[in-house]
């Protein structure tokens, strides 16, 4: 997570407005659920690969760890329909596919924190906003400390064979809860303290949007309708 | 001259814990003042009573001579003044990043965007780490996460800024760059309170010094004044800071007068060992 996390902090697109890029992204996967899978899914999957990895330029190896975890559902959920009706099978598969594709690409351009505000501001309410923020921010502690704790069962042999560790991984979740909510009292006293009062306003920093780019992801989109209409 | 002043401060912890005992303790405008004690002795749950954020059991607390009240408007009012930083850098940062992160007090003050933006910039140059304005908040060092939360104090501009352990577990180099942001505070007509068990710190920083012991303050004043007091020194279970130990040992042997000032760090002890005739 925290690799998903920190190339979205530092890809090359991490300054394009997030409304370009998420046109881009659901505009694509709009046409791959509306039209016929070939050639669309196709021309759609080459189009975000290379908005990922050449535009981006997000790491390969990190692309494709990012994308084998839901390959991995897709491929077991693919064997059944694939005895009944192959080409329905690629069908499903090729718009799983480029779909996954366009999903990555935003998760991995656009930090979490970003989507979050864009939601906010085409009206998710604050109070639900807030809590996603904050449970953002606390799953990075929580990963740290769970880590802590693992490394230090470990140095104590707590993860030698199964039984063994799944008795450190019982007790490891049974401490992290107690400790969650410590944490979040500790939180509260540190969030009054600087004059909080129910809302957690902040200034975000604000990428506007280009309109160059966002007429050249209109124009793509575009051309992979209408080849996608005319191809099939 | 005080600005803010204990009296008589008592509080128990559920389960009938006495956790302070009676604290008289005063805060003087432009006076650094440093809380010492063992762990335990109760120095933390103090800060937490000097922003409002736990109640007396009995005793109080007053403003610049005036009781101050815990409704939320006056609670709201009183933090503006006196501005707090807990121990744990991770329990005080909560936004995506650095910027954001301090954006958060100056917003909640109904400041402007501009004028916030404004008080982010200054509160992040006073703490030397401007250059971390856009880093996430989760892949910061132990030592600049320490900075941010400080700099989410400052920007608020508060008249005292309370800090508990601020240097704690940080390395040298931190300690340094931490002290030195103290002053830039200090310069900028900020009151420091701090907390701490580190009486070498304490001694060469704090120009006063009230020392803690099972919930009770067994001595505040003038730090030269107080660590010498071996009395208080042993019951708080402390030790006499080195250089002043050193000091008082070269007055004894002759090798300073009684009227030569003690040295306070260790730029002064070294001065003072260059002066010593052979």
């Amino acid at each position: 997570m925290s690799h998903l996390d920190s190339v979205a902090q530092v890809n090359q697109w991490r300054t394009k407005s997030l409304i370009e890029k998420s046109i881009l992204a659901l505009g694509m996967v709009v046409l791959v659920l509306a039209l016929s899978p070939f050639p669309t899914a196709v021309m759609v999957f080459i189009v975000m690969v290379t908005a990922t990895l050449w535009g981006a330029k997000v790491p390969v190896r990190l692309w494709l760890t990012g994308i084998a975890a839901p390959l991995g559902f897709l491929a077991a959920g693919i064997v059944p329909v694939a005895f009944d009706s192959p080409a329905l099978a690629l069908g499903i598969a090729m718009r799983s596919i480029a779909s996954v594709s366009c999903l990555v690409f935003l998760a991995m351009t656009t930090p979490a924190t970003d989507v979050v505000r864009g939601l906010r501001r085409i009206g998710l309410p604050s109070e639900v906003s807030d809590i996603a923020l904050l449970v953002y921010r606390l799953l990075f502690l929580f990963a740290d400390t769970a880590s802590a704790m693992n490394s230090a069962q470990a140095a104590r042999l707590g993860t030698v064979g199964a039984r063994r560790r799944l008795n450190s991984l019982g007790l490891l979740l049974a401490n992290l809860l107690p400790r969650a909510f410590a944490r979040a009292h500790r939180m509260e006293v540190g969030l009054m303290a600087r004059g909080w009062h129910g809302e957690m306003r902040v200034l975000s920093p604000s990428y506007p949007v280009s309109w160059p780019g966002l007429v050249a992801v209109l124009v793509v989109e575009f051309g992979v309708a209408v080849i996608g209409v005319v191809g099939s | 001259m005080s600005l803010l002043d204990v009296r008589g401060l008592t509080h128990m912890y559920l389960g009938g814990v006495t956790a302070l005992d009676g604290i008289d303790l005063t805060i003087k405008r432009g006076v650094r003042l440093a809380i010492v004690g063992a762990n335990g002795a109760g120095k933390t749950t103090l800060l937490l009573h000097l922003n409002g954020t736990l109640k007396p059991s009995g005793g109080e607390i007053l403003m610049e001579g005036r009781a101050v009240g815990y409704k939320s408007t006056d609670l709201q009012a009183w933090r503006k003044r006196v501005g707090l930083v807990l121990q744990d850098a991770d329990d005080q940062l909560f936004a995506a990043t650095v910027a954001e992160d301090v954006s958060f007090g100056p917003l909640n003050l109904g400041l402007s965007d501009d004028q916030a933006r404004q008080r982010v910039r200054d509160a992040l140059e006073a703490l030397g780490i401007a250059d971390l304005a856009d880093r996430p908040t989760h892949m910061l060092s132990f030592g600049q996460k320490k900075r941010v939360a400080i700099a989410g104090a400052f920007a608020m501009q508060p008249e005292i800024i309370l800090m508990d352990e601020p240097t704690a577990g940080l390395d040298y180099q931190g300690t340094c760059a931490l002290l030195a942001a103290m002053k830039t505070l200090e310069a900028a007509g900020t009151t420091l309170v701090f907390t701490t068990h580190d009486v070498d710190m304490a001694y060469g920083f704090a120009h006063e010094v009230a020392v803690f012991d099972h919930g009770k303050v067994l001595a505040q004043g003038e730090v030269g004044e107080i660590f010498r007091d071996q009395s208080v020194i042993d019951k708080a279970g402390l030790s006499i800071p080195l250089t002043l130990e050193i000091g008082l040992k070269a007055q004894s042997l002759g090798l300073l007068s009684a009227t030569d000032a003690l040295p306070r760090n260790r730029a002064e002890l070294l001065a003072m060992l260059e002066n010593v005739q052979p």
